[in-house]
């Protein structure tokens, strides 16, 4: 039974986040759909849900926004009680909870990446059912599905930040290529020490140049 | 008692114009009565020990443990009302396991003392309760490794995450004591009960700050002090208990758990002797503080 | 047209008819899971003259896709048991971290008993049977290798329906057609268990997981195997497949004429 995802708008795009030497790094691209009506063409499926603690949604936007407006809240509170920031493990047990207990009401699909202090950075992925997998890099949604060869051959062990943003780069431009579903602006965000980075690339330019 | 008869001091809650809480500073009491109990935090682990005292000789040797595992890396021991440290460990478990269930990680040694003083200051402020009786060691062993989350699948790159901040250490053991104020602190050596100024002089000695004393020479020492502790509860018996957690690396493999009996033996045994030999030395045990009836330390 | 707030965003009811609420109900039954998402393939295991040896490769599907390559299907429990999971990992994280209470639970009593793989596995079976019963089921297939109260090889499935069964050698899933035959030649019954080596069970146990990579299109060749003894439990998460036999393909030629 699908009551509460029918009818809803289904995010068919790409998400994917990145773990890398000295950074984590997410990115998002960027269609929400509607059957074939693309209802908005600049999506931001990039969700802060603490300092250096991002979400990529997919799956029914409702139901994945209504979990990270959660975590957000939950992170927060974390923060204050405990007088110190949330690391990304917390913030993935917290997902998975969610997405875990509810999974027959649910229709979401997560990649949580964040920085922290004492792990540096980590990237966690929560397919549908509510399971927790922690990986080198993760990705998801309609487009991912192209990709898992790019992203299998092009991943290297120990990039650094250039490196990573490159390969996000390149795995988002061959999604947008094959997938009917995904097109638009690439989003990313480099998530270090030094806090989040966004970076914007657009298709008039051909992804090559950073506009934000 | 200058309480006595001022009517501040028979109903929790309520400060006396001078601005003191009777009823904690009865409570109190109940600890400075109760059997010596030490923690002692070692470079590679945590001890806990206490002297328990025997109410009869028809109760079995070793039984009624009264060190506690909370989770499987904290212990705690309390002095004072048995029964208020058998409900305190029923709170502290509750606190680590909703903190499991909420967070999927074990809960820190600090954080869960943080938890038990709110519980303990909270029977400082309503009339329907009453302070807890007891004094509580909580110790620990924090991972310094980077554990996964409970249950989690995967592993990430081999070469583990990059971008962590350089030069900075995690976990380590953990040591608190809780009164019955609620007030909690974390120390290098903790001592409560009836023995304890004899026990903190001891433990001052070991210069525990400078983190050098082994868990293995730190159980011996804890033993010892336990003993020499007894001295100011002569006339009753007592069965010494002792658990540890070492690191990961040591003999408990982070766990809290009983001092294995030979070890444990072998501990008692050098405390005897040690007390023998100070006996030879000097008959002078008198200007031993002979404390138990003063209100502060 | 019908302009009230509460008709926003709804089919109208004179074009489409009024909207079926009755999901909306508590009463009638729950639902819950009706089929697992992310799962893995069969786990198999073999007893031995002084124990049990269990093997699951690292694959986490989803769907014909093989999203996850790194999942540890292997859990120890007390250092003394391994459970082995087919089916939703999901659910296998649930029951992982249950297990996990229920040793945290155990050493409170500091009488230094643990439970043995007999007393895990009535309790895992137990824990199914409640959950299908509430129709909401954990979604596994499960083996448990351990020894018994008596400290002899104990090995027993327990399923998602609460089913239990109990065998010298045991496969699910998959493996329950493809491995099961193989294992019961080198273990036909207690007594030819009691009797084999641990070489000989090991070789047994690669062999089946060899057998099924070949035949199950849902598994892979990088396993866990774990043998359980009175000493404790060898357990190893990172093996490969070894000497796979594809060499013969140079002698098959397909359908039509061929000149080479």
């Amino acid at each position: 039974m699908e009551f509460g995802t029918s009818g809803s708008l289904n995010e068919g795009a790409l998400a994917d986040g990145i773990h890398v030497d000295m950074d984590r790094l997410k990115k998002g691209e960027v269609k929400t759909t509607t059957g074939a009506y693309i209802a908005n063409r600049v999506t931001d499926k990039l969700t802060q849900v603490h300092d250096t603690i991002w979400c990529c949604r997919s799956g029914s936007a409702a139901d994945t926004q209504a979990v990270a407006d959660i975590v957000h809240y939950q992170l927060g509170m974390y923060a204050t009680a405990n007088n110190r920031p949330p690391t990304t493990q917390t913030a993935a047990a917290m997902f998975q909870e969610l997405c875990y207990e509810n999974k027959d009401r649910l229709s979401a699909g997560l990649i949580i990446a964040g920085w922290d202090e004492r792990h540096g950075g980590q990237v966690y992925s929560i397919p549908l059912g509510g399971s927790l997998h922690k990986q080198s890099y993760a990705i998801g949604g309609s487009g991912s599905t192209y990709i898992y060869g790019y992203c299998d051959s092009n991943w290297k062990e120990g990039m650094d930040e250039e490196a990573a943003v490159n390969f996000v780069k390149g795995a988002l431009r061959e999604a947008i290529k094959w997938d009917g579903s995904s097109g638009g602006v690439i989003r990313m965000v480099v998530l270090t020490k030094k806090g989040a980075n966004r970076h914007l690339y657009l298709p008039d330019t051909d992804y090559a140049v950073r506009h934000q | 008692m200058t309480s006595i008869g001022t009517g501040y001091d028979l109903t929790n809650s309520v400060f006396s114009p001078d601005g003191r809480n009777f009823q904690v500073e009865y409570a109190v009491k109940a600890v400075e009565n109760g059997g010596t109990s030490i923690g002692i935090r070692c470079k590679d682990g945590v001890v806990l020990a206490v002297e328990k005292i025997i109410t009869s000789k028809l109760l079995k040797v070793g039984a009624n443990k009264r060190i506690a595992t909370i989770d499987r890396h904290v212990g705690a021991v309390s002095s004072g009302l048995v029964p208020d440290g058998r409900h305190f460990v029923s709170r502290a478990r509750d606190e680590a396991a909703s903190w499991r269930s909420t967070y999927k990680t074990p809960i820190t040694t600090k954080d869960l003392a943080s938890r038990m003083g709110g519980y303990l200051q909270a029977y400082t402020l309503y009339s329907s309760v009453r302070p807890f009786g007891i004094t509580a060691i909580v110790a620990g062993w924090d991972s310094e490794l980077e554990l996964p989350v409970d249950g989690q699948v995967g592993s990430g790159p081999s070469i583990g995450s990059g971008g962590k901040v350089e030069g900075k250490t995690y976990g380590g053991p953990g040591l608190y004591m809780i009164e019955p104020s609620g007030m909690y602190w974390g120390y290098y050596g903790a001592a409560t009960g009836k023995g304890r100024q004899t026990a903190k002089a001891e433990l001052e000695k070991l210069d525990l700050a400078a983190l050098k004393l082994s868990l293995q020479d730190g159980v011996k020492e804890a033993a010892r002090i336990i003993y020499v502790a007894h001295a100011d509860n002569k006339d009753k018996e007592f069965e010494l208990e002792m658990t540890w957690i070492s690191n990961i690396d040591g003999p408990t493999k982070g766990r809290h758990q009983e001092v294995p009996k030979d070890i444990l033996e072998e501990a008692e045994n050098l405390a005897k002797k040690y007390l023998e030999g100070e006996d030879d030395e000097e008959t002078k045990d008198d200007d031993k503080p002979a404390e138990g009836d003063k209100m502060e330390e | 047209m019908n302009h009230l707030p509460q008709a926003w965003g709804r089919p109208r009811d004179d074009i489409y008819g009024a909207y079926d609420s009755s999901y909306l109900q508590s009463h009638g039954p729950n639902q819950h899971t009706q089929q697992p998402i992310v799962t893995g393939t069969s786990v198999v295991a073999l007893k031995f003259k002084d124990g049990v040896i269990i093997a699951a490769d690292n694959l986490a599907s989803y769907g014909s896709l093989a999203r996850f390559t790194d999942v540890k299907r292997l859990r120890t429990f007390a250092d003394t048991s391994v459970v082995g999971f087919g089916g939703d990992v999901s659910d296998m994280q649930y029951l992982d971290r249950l297990l996990n209470s229920l040793d945290t639970e155990e050493a409170y009593s500091s009488s230094g008993h643990t439970l043995n793989a007999q007393n895990l596995h009535t309790y895992l079976s137990k824990v199914f049977y409640k959950r299908r019963s509430d129709f909401n089921p954990l979604w596994n297939q499960i083996l448990v290798a351990g020894l018994d109260g008596e400290s002899k090889p104990f090995l027993a499935s327990a399923d998602l329906l609460g089913t239990t069964f109990s065998s010298p050698s045991l496969a699910t899933g998959f493996g329950a057609h493809l491995a099961q035959p193989l294992l019961r030649k080198v273990a036909p019954d207690e007594e030819a268990a009691a009797k084999l080596s641990k070489e000989q069970a090991l070789e047994a146990v690669k062999e089946s997981m060899k057998v099924l990579f070949y035949r199950d299109a849902r598994s892979l060749d990088n396993y866990s195997i774990a043998v359980i003894t009175k000493d404790g439990i060898d357990l190893k998460e990172n093996e490969k497949l070894e000497k796979q036999s594809w060499a013969f393909a140079d002698q098959i030629r397909g359908y039509g004429t061929q000149i080479n």
